[in-house]
């Protein structure tokens, strides 16, 4: 790449010289000068000067120029309020105005103590109003959807959270109605604002007007703590900040990570914290007793148990684990299982595959890619939210975005990214071998990604081989204890079948909901908010988390290792020195500081061959199958079991619809809202049609809990019809 | 033809569908009288955009009506040239006349009486619009006589 052309441009008498085009509020800042802006924010798009708090003043202009409109240029000579008393009577003037109708309820407003307007306020306002009337009223707080409250009167109408909505989003639902000083942010009619990634806004708005209910009156910033962690959610592992108070998650904000996330977050990684806090949380250990159901034990009783059933078992052990455990703790129950008594052979929800280590980006990739292949059909927002963000700024900036390899734009641009992002992908490995096909291996801006149904089922399959030199034991021919580890293994149909099998089992589970009624013995689990440890995400990237709340109980780590120093088995009951082991067999020996608050992409040679921890195994019975449309039934973004604990998330759960592509809605003479019903091998289900114009024709689309168990091909017809044929 | 259909009719002599937003609106408002909720869904609908984006778009202009309207209309222009010569006292002859206060509509549906800012007849204000046409220089002498000739049409 050619060298940028450099400017020099003067502010406050400094001289700084700067790429031409940069804009003025970055320029300024190389030199070490602030200036304050409200509306002003790069990741919404081009600057709109809305709020004029950027006024500058600048050499050769008669007037005051909007700062962070401007670009530098040549010979640039600008004044900001330091220098010029111009420029800071034009500010302070600016902030005298946003003012005007503000209320000034700081010292009951959540954002009081933390907020931009107060801040510039302070540097750069005035010191006093001469505001004697009475201000604009608003009815408040407006609930624009269960998570987020809006306060107009405190509203300054920069527009950061409509530009959000209509330019990075997408959504368009979030809008400004009327015009001039009458102007209100406000979403259609009494519609809620939906979709992922809603709670951006309340980080975005610099004022107390955008904000979540959750957090209403929850804590001052002088109480809190933010905690750096990464969210365990969804395999992106967005860098997030959890802001804690007095050992209990409060919210969960972004730290921005530019290879990742860039700053932004989905509604379920922000607001899903809540189900910490879930009335069905098990608290305490649980056994069955013979005769008398289930009592609450304690730790010391529930650790000889787990002994005693452990020894039964002799060998015969099996882990369904769910992809959720930290490295740490996965390598700890290996070791438990492996080397402690003999039993090698686990399950994940899903396959796990190292075929795309050649192809390994960082996410943002995606959006300076020049093509963008998305592969299968489940939508990117609802397996992994960022990753849809990530191709909207990629179409945004002119990428190709096609649904297949064999597209003419894959062959005749130079950075082509591929993103599997629907079943079938054999955790990566076929669209390992279709970069290759394409020779995308060492290209500059190529690479692949594959969207894992699990935060962390790479680094668990990579714990769980590195814990034994042993070749893996095969399944043993009866099931002596089934270890169900975490609770999307519990909630899983597959796994609860193996536990038909299996002589004892013992569940770790967060919650009664799903750990009930079926095991001998329930071992509190904990959430990724309450664990020190490591992630690897589905860049590859392995991710520091941290424990940021007190859970009810030990954690997995800490009985663990209790649990194993009776089989004999030394495991250190903190993730630093677990990780410290393990590191060298599956991270080339890098320290657990050397991680990173802000990880960098690593690659890991020295990485011990991957064993494959299999998929849990899938029923023998195959669902009822016709032959018309192939319907893909996905699990959707807003489901889960810490989804459903969390009231203020409830309005997101997935409509009772199926989508239909544009050709397949007209052949059946259905329209967009048409009662349909979907069967195959006579079972049948009644939902609403959506017409969808980014769905194949051939396929079928509808969320996991709406599709009434049908899957493969189904024949849609629009409801009371069809009979007579 | 469908509301819906016109308006893709006329959408496809613009480059970008967006730019159609405002005659679209106004052919809504045609069928409806005003713009209520299935306005805003149908034009979004056609156009590929959001309803919310459709109502924001609206709700900018005065031409545009979010809430129920009367048979007529009457528009005094308020602002600054008019103010000068005496539309304050023009605005309060229709209201005595109408039994009405700006932004209401009388009982029987018949007349809805609303500011505007500027409709460009700064030379010969007051400007007041009776059903898009315009009446200038509007006194308040002459306003009995415009709401008869408006009764009576």
């Amino acid at each position: 790449m050619s060298m940028p052309e450099l400017v020099r441009v003067t502010i406050d008498e400094k001289d700084v010289h700067v790429a031409k085009g940069t804009g003025l509020v970055e320029t300024a800042l190389s030199a070490g000068i602030e200036i304050p802006v409200f509306c002003y924010e790069p990741r919404l798009g081009a600057p709109i000067g809305a709020c004029r708090m950027c006024l500058v003043e600048i050499e050769g202009m008669p007037k005051l120029q909007a700062g962070c409109t401007l670009t530098a240029q040549d010979g640039m000579v600008v004044r900001t309020a330091r220098t010029s008393s111009k420029a800071a009577e034009g500010q302070n003037a600016t902030l005298e105005f946003i003012l005007v109708n503000h209320p000034l309820d700081c010292p009951v407003c959540d954002k009081g103590g933390e907020c931009p307007l107060q801040d510039l306020t302070f540097r750069y306002g005035p010191g006093k109003t001469r505001m004697n009337f009475e201000k604009t009223t608003f009815e408040k707080p407006i609930p624009i959807s269960p998570a987020i409250s809006l306060d107009r009167e405190r509203c300054i109408l920069c527009y950061r959270c409509t530009r959000f909505s209509e330019a990075v989003s997408e959504d368009g639902q979030l809008v400004a109605r009327n015009r001039g000083a009458m102007s209100v942010i406000t979403t259609f009619e009494d519609e809620p604002y939906s979709g992922p990634f809603t709670g951006n806004v309340t980080e975005l708005c610099p004022v107390g007007a955008l904000l979540p209910t959750q957090y209403r009156f929850e804590a001052r910033p002088w109480e809190i703590v933010d905690v750096p962690t990464v969210c365990g959610m969804c395999p992106v592992g967005c860098n997030t900040h959890a802001t804690v108070r007095e050992g209990k998650v409060k919210r969960v904000i972004s730290r921005n990570h530019p290879e990742i996330d860039e700053g932004w977050l989905c509604d379920k990684g922000r607001f899903a914290f809540t189900h910490l806090r879930a009335a069905d949380r098990v608290v305490e250990p649980i056994h069955r007793v013979r005769r008398r159901g289930f009592e609450p034990v304690s730790w010391p009783e529930a650790l000889d148990v787990a002994e005693s059933l452990l020894k039964a078992a002799d060998g015969r052990a099996v882990v369904a684990l769910s992809g959720s455990e930290t490295v740490e703790e996965a390598y700890a129950l290996a070791k438990l299982m492996r080397q402690g008594l003999g039993s090698h052979h686990a399950v994940l929800p899903e396959e796990v595959s190292a075929g795309l280590d050649a192809y390994r980006l960082p996410l943002s990739a995606i959006g300076d890619a020049q093509t963008v292949v998305v592969l299968g059909d489940v939508p990117l927002n609802e397996s992994a939210p960022i990753v849809d963000l990530w191709v909207r700024a990629a179409r945004r900036k002119g990428a190709t975005i096609v649904q297949t390899a064999d597209d003419p734009a894959v062959s005749s641009t130079e950075r082509v990214v591929l993103i599997w992002s629907g079943p079938g992908g054999r955790g990566g490995a076929r669209v390992g071998e279709l970069a290759e096909r394409l020779g995308l291996a060492g290209k500059d801006g190529c690479g692949a990604f594959y969207i894992p149904a699990t935060p962390n089922g790479r680094g668990v399959a990579d714990a769980w081989a590195a814990c034994s030199d042993e070749e893996p034991a095969r399944e043993p021919d009866s099931i002596g204890l089934l270890v169900v580890s975490g609770d999307e293994a519990a909630g899983n149909p597959n796994v609860r079948a193996l536990a038909e099998r299996a002589e004892a089992v013992i569940v770790i589970s967060m919650f009664h909901g799903l750990a009930a009624g079926w095991a001998d013995l329930v071992l509190p689990g904990t959430s990724y908010l309450e664990r020190d440890g490591t992630y690897v995400n589905l860049e590859g990237r392995l991710q520091r988390l941290r424990q940021t709340a007190t859970p009810p109980g030990p954690t997995e780590l800490e009985w663990i290792s209790q649990l194993a120093a009776r089989f004999h088995v030394e495991i250190p009951p903190y993730a630093s020195a677990v990780f410290a082991e393990l590191s060298k067999r599956c991270y080339g020996g890098l320290s657990f500081g050397e991680v990173g608050e802000r990880a960098p992409l690593r690659g890991y040679v020295e990485a011990p061959v991957h064993v494959e921890v299999p998929p849990v195994p899938e029923p023998a019975e195959e669902p009822p199958s016709g032959t018309g449309l192939h319907l893909v039934a996905y699990k959707p973004l807003f489901s889960g079991p810490a989804v459903e604990r969390v009231p203020e998330l409830q309005f997101q759960r997935p409509q009772a619809e199926i989508e239909l592509s544009p050709d397949d809605a007209r052949t059946r003479g259905i329209a967009n809202g048409d009662r349909v019903v979907v069967s195959a091998g006579g079972v049948s289900v009644e939902l609403r049609a959506r017409v969808s114009k980014d769905l194949r024709a051939g396929v079928a689309r509808v969320a996991l809990e709406h599709s009434g168990g049908l899957l493969g091909n189904v024949e849609v017809a629009p409801a009371g019809a069809g009979v007579t044929a | 033809m469908s509301l819906v259909t016109e308006i893709q009719e006329i959408a496809a002599q613009y480059p970008q569908s967006r730019s159609a937003i405002m005659p679209a609106l106004h052919l809504a408002q045609k069928k409806y009288g005003w713009l209520p909720r299935e306005a805003f869904e149908e034009v979004g609908e056609a156009l590929g955009l959001t309803p919310a984006y459709c109502m924001s778009v609206a709700s900018f202009y005065d031409m545009y009506h979010l809430e129920p309207v009367g048979t007529h209309i009457v528009e005094v222009c308020t602002n600054i040239s008019c103010a000068l010569v005496g539309a304050q006292a023009t605005l309060e002859a229709f209201e005595r006349e109408l039994g009405i206060r700006p932004g209401e509509t009388t009982a029987d549906g018949e007349v809805t009486l609303r500011t505007v800012e500027c409709y460009g007849g700064c030379g010969w204000g007051p400007v007041v619009a009776v059903d898009q046409r315009y009446h200038e220089p509007v006194k308040p002498e002459d306003v009995p006589r415009l709401v008869q000739d408006l009764r009576n049409a």
